[in-house]
């Protein structure tokens, strides 16, 4: 680790959030417009603040850059080139999985903190929506660290040197991918924000550069889940031919286009099916997508 | 890390996080309150990192975010004063419950300083995950499926209590006659 490496994480971070709007520009049928994203962008970062007449206040403004922390720190996480990592520990990924589990508080105290009754729904019903992630995220995580045998992405990114994850392990990408879709509250998973029904629900106060914090915050998060999804099931940056940085990088858009596109075909889950699925099919599987990793650690990776 | 960067971390985390844990119990806000024990305890994970104990202090940070906005999730349910603006006082016996715990926290304080503890200094890429698995697999195996079991048991009851109706569910029209049928017949 340099000391230009906060700064490549950040600049990453901005470039990356900027990718991804010109990306759901794309997905959504329109044309790619860097420029639009920027004057929108500077447009939205020149409202003045709104200041909400509530007792807990202070909870609204310390959200977003709460979030934004959440989010940058876990997108530090991510294996992006053998020479390039922001954080490198041995326990990496449950450092990605702590950085998304300050998205819950910072969402509750923007709902909490606006004081508006469906700002405050949305939330509680982010709450409710951890409910249903926490636990199939961390329990895919621990079925592809197994023929890791480590916590470290890297050390997970090389033992698919051969056959990515995804090949190995299916069961598992398939509850990781929706967990981080979630913790990245995108659609189908918008339950906190809901347009159509909640009318932007827990960050619908928010205006000015608290409201581009929020939504940069948001888009980081995505190209974090999926940048950790493209290193732990895809192969990372293994790949012929292309320089690894590339590779990762293509793997990452993919991973992205697939969550986006996904999100504008299906309608949005609500709390008691979402819950109900999540704990009576998802964790379940879970426990047996471990299982299958244990197995499959002791017949192919030993 | 070196000691005097470790111990420039140390205290004044400490002092964060036992001022966060005093206006935990000065707020009348429910919100307030859980949220200030989450910071607490996300200092103290912090304090695990700067002591060179990754691995807990990444786990003290995951577990304790989650767990403190459930708190706050179901504080803010049960409270009559959830958001702390009635002014209602929610303590009582003040005066043993205080007494009581600055007796505890003195005598814990002591017992720290006190105790010989064993002064092996660990290197720093020290593999303490596997550690902490083997000794979780091995040794302390028993402890550990004991309190998951219970753990897993204390769920399924509170769901149960949880459900609307409670364990016998709720009473529908006609149940008294049926259930006299049953004991006479």
């Amino acid at each position: 680790m340099s000391d230009l490496t906060p700064l490549a994480v950040l600049l990453l971070a901005a470039g990356g959030a900027l990718a991804l709007a010109c990306l759901e520009q794309l997905i959504a049928g329109g044309s790619p417009s860097p420029v639009v994203v920027a004057r929108r962008a500077a447009a939205t970062v020149r409202q003045p603040l709104s200041r909400p007449e509530t007792y807990d206040s202070w909870l609204f403004h310390l959200a977003p850059p709460l979030l934004l922390v959440a989010a940058v720190t876990a997108l530090a996480t991510v294996p992006w080139a053998p020479g390039f990592r922001g954080i490198d520990l041995e326990t990496g990924v449950l450092v990605f999985g702590a950085a998304l589990a300050y998205v819950t508080p910072a969402v509750f105290m923007a709902g909490w903190g606006a004081g508006r009754p469906l700002a405050v729904v949305g939330g509680f019903r982010f709450v409710a929506q951890m409910l249903a992630y926490a636990m199939p995220l961390t329990m895919a995580v621990t079925a592809v660290a197994t023929p890791a045998e480590s916590l470290r992405p890297i050390a997970i990114v090389d033992v698919q040197h051969a056959v990515p994850m995804l090949v190995s392990q299916p069961l598992a990408f398939v509850l990781f991918l929706p967990s981080v879709m979630a913790v990245a509250f995108i659609a189908p998973f918008d339950l906190p924000q809901a347009r159509s029904e909640l009318g932007g629900g827990v960050f619908s106060a928010y205006t000015g550069v608290q409201a581009g914090m929020v939504a940069l915050a948001q888009k980081v998060l995505v190209l974090a889940a999926a940048g950790m999804t493209a290193a732990l099931f895809l192969g990372g940056w293994h790949g012929p031919l292309l320089p690894a940085a590339v590779w990762m990088a293509l793997k990452t858009l993919a991973v992205a286009a697939l969550m986006l596109w996904t999100g504008r075909r299906l309608p949005r889950f609500e709390v008691e099916p979402l819950l109900t699925f999540a704990w009576k099919a998802a964790i379940p599987a879970a426990i047996g997508a471990i299982v299958w990793a244990g197995l499959v650690t002791l017949v192919f990776y030993r | 890390m070196s000691e005097l960067s470790t111990a420039l971390v140390f205290w004044p985390g400490a002092v964060v996080m036992l001022a966060a844990g005093v206006f935990v119990f000065r707020t009348p806000s429910m919100t307030r309150a859980g949220l200030l024990l989450l910071v607490a305890l996300a200092v103290e994970g912090l304090l695990f990192l700067a002591l060179a104990s990754q691995f807990l202090g990444v786990l003290q940070l995951l577990m304790m975010s989650a767990e403190m906005t459930v708190m706050v999730f179901f504080m803010v349910m049960y409270m009559p004063d959830p958001g702390g603006l009635m002014g209602m006082d929610m303590t009582h016996q003040k005066r043993t419950s205080t007494s009581f715990a600055v007796a505890v926290g003195v005598g814990l304080a002591v017992l720290a300083v006190v105790t010989d503890w064993p002064a092996t200094t660990l290197p720093a890429d020290a593999p303490d995950v596997r550690a902490i698995g083997f000794e979780v697999m091995g040794r302390s195996m028993f402890t550990f499926l004991f309190a998951g079991v219970t753990i897993l048991f204390s769920m399924v009851g509170a769901v149960m209590l949880g459900e609307r109706g409670g364990r016998f569910d709720l009473a529908r029209p006609g149940d008294e006659r049926r259930a006299e049928q049953e004991t006479e017949g």
